[in-house]
């Protein structure tokens, strides 16, 4: 039997003064990959932030792995170390001295009062690994300012990977990838929901990579319009209510 | 002949007691200084440290006009200014260095008002201004070196943590990171060393102390930890340089090791920029 890794009860949260989020109810169960779609400023990063604890919630529950993040983010760090996130818009200071290596080793492990050279050997391995699962073992000593958008991409990813995780949160992650990086990408989506049983949530504005990759589809403008399997989530009729009958028509004439 | 005679005379200073109390005081600023100064230039707060500095002056003010040891005044004002400071920051939607300037100008100038009432201070703004490094007393290196260990075993012992917040906030977060708590510590031990820094360096001069190593070592690394190491190198470096060329020529303190460091930075910009 699946676990449920994540499981968010009448959600609510708001952008200083608006509802950017209202009554949302889901759960994700290891080893399946689900997608949050619809239109833009719709809520899907303001659910995936106040899902991580960055934004706070106006009421509704948040569970992960069974243990409740409290009103304010916190999650006991044991947990925190299960979870894997991917931003949006990674806007790196290019004045930073750090190379690729240093920062996908800051995702090795918990954060905390520790030595920076405390498990050197051990995360210098998970560093190496990471890297040639993602074919970025070829940035290491770079500079993560002199990066393309794409490698900055490969390089984010390797810091979700480098440590065993249980929930993986994705903000749009292949864009500025090239066609073959991103079918890469996909695989291995693919292997780690399947052979280490991740549960991945992202979101997505590519409804073929939704129908072709993903096992459930969350239907997101302010409220959850409808949720489930891509065919059911994604008919024209699901589609119509989330993004208005013209996309509808526009988007099957395509 | 000339030289070895100058030389003498050098090392006779240093063997006088206030001479050794400057040199360890100016060495133990250089390190806090260009340790915390390694993550005040990347998250842009050289502004408020120049603007904590200033106002710093304020403290002080109060404290003579209290009739208490500036010493003691200027530690908590600091403290409690920065905290202020930070609060306002995050909670008004102004721009920051405008801010920053209202604070610093309106704290320096009523600074000089209540000074200006102190009868013992009227001729000792100089001091104020640019510091007297060689008034260190035991119970300023005392606090410094206090103050150090604290710095290198926060600064440690939280180095990743100060890494992924200095490179994204939301990724801290999302580890489980408090950003607000971090930052307030940050904050707390900057104003603490601006505060012990500014008797030996003055309040215009201190923020050289966190910012130029800072910028020379930015120039020279590659790694983030060989930059915050190096930062803290060039700090004592030029503390030592400067104390030096001060005894050598019969110069100010406090001003030769800031020249100092402007010298180390233009060779690390030139260094740099050959190594491209």
């Amino acid at each position: 039997m699946k676990e449920i890794v994540l499981s968010v009860k009448g959600l609510t949260v708001y952008r200083e003064t608006y509802v950017a989020v209202q009554d949302v109810s889901f759960s994700l169960e290891s080893g399946t990959d689900t997608s949050i779609v619809g239109p833009n400023g719709g809520g899907k990063t303001t659910l995936v932030q106040a899902i991580l604890g960055i934004l706070p919630r106006h009421s509704g529950e948040i569970f992960i792995l069974g243990q409740p993040l409290s009103r304010k983010g916190f999650l006991r760090p044991r947990l925190r170390q299960q979870i894997a996130y991917l931003p949006q818009n990674f806007l790196v200071d290019r004045r930073i001295p750090m190379t690729v290596d240093e920062l996908v080793g800051l995702g090795w492990d918990r954060l905390g009062f520790q030595w920076p050279w405390a498990n050197y050997r051990k995360r210098s391995h998970a560093v190496r690994d990471a890297l040639a699962r993602v074919h970025a073992s070829h940035l290491r000593d770079q500079l993560i300012g002199g990066l393309s958008g794409g490698e900055t991409k490969r390089m984010l990813l390797a810091y979700c990977l480098v440590y065993p995780r249980r929930l993986l949160i994705l903000d749009e992650a292949p864009a500025g990838l090239d066609i073959r990086a991103e079918s890469e990408f996909y695989q291995l989506l693919y292997e780690l929901k399947q052979e280490q049983g991740w549960a991945i949530l992202q979101i997505s504005h590519d409804l073929d990579m939704v129908r072709q990759h993903c096992d459930r589809v969350l239907c997101l403008n302010r409220t959850l319009r409808c949720q489930g399997t891509p065919k059911v989530a994604l008919s024209p009729d699901s589609l119509s209510a989330l993004y208005g009958t013209e996309f509808v028509q526009y988007h099957h004439s395509h | 002949m000339f030289l070895q005679i100058e030389l003498t005379h050098v090392i006779e200073l240093f063997q006088l007691p206030f001479m050794q109390r400057a040199l360890i005081g100016g060495i133990l600023t250089g390190i806090m200084g260009g340790i915390l100064g390694s993550f005040t230039i990347l998250r842009q707060l050289s502004f408020f440290c120049d603007a904590l500095g200033h106002s710093a002056l304020l403290g002080i003010s109060i404290g003579f006009l209290l009739g208490l040891n500036p010493s003691f005044v200027l530690l908590p004002f600091a403290v409690i200014f920065a905290l202020v400071v930070s609060y306002l920051l995050e909670h008004t939607r102004l721009w920051t260095d405008a801010l920053l300037n209202i604070i610093y100008s309106s704290s320096l100038a009523i600074a000089i008002i209540i000074l200006s009432f102190v009868g013992q201070y009227k001729g000792g703004l100089n001091n104020l201004l640019f510091g007297d490094i060689l008034a260190v007393q035991e119970l300023d290196l005392g606090l410094s070196s206090l103050l150090l260990i604290v710095c290198m075993m926060f600064v440690g012992l939280t180095l990743r943590t100060q890494m992924l917040l200095t490179v994204d906030e939301s990724l801290a977060i999302a580890r489980g990171v408090s950003v607000s708590t971090h930052r307030q510590v940050f904050i707390v031990l900057l104003s603490l060393v601006v505060g012990i820094s500014i008797k030996a360096i003055g309040v215009l001069l201190v923020s050289a102390f966190v910012v130029i190593p800072a910028c020379a070592a930015r120039l020279l690394s590659r790694t983030f930890t060989n930059y915050v190491l190096l930062s803290a190198g060039l700090g004592a470096l030029s503390a030592v340089f400067g104390m030096v060329i001060s005894a050598w020529f019969n110069l100010p303190s406090g001003p030769s090791i800031v020249a100092t460091q402007l010298a180390i930075f233009l060779t690390a910009m030139v260094l740099s920029s050959r190594a491209k």
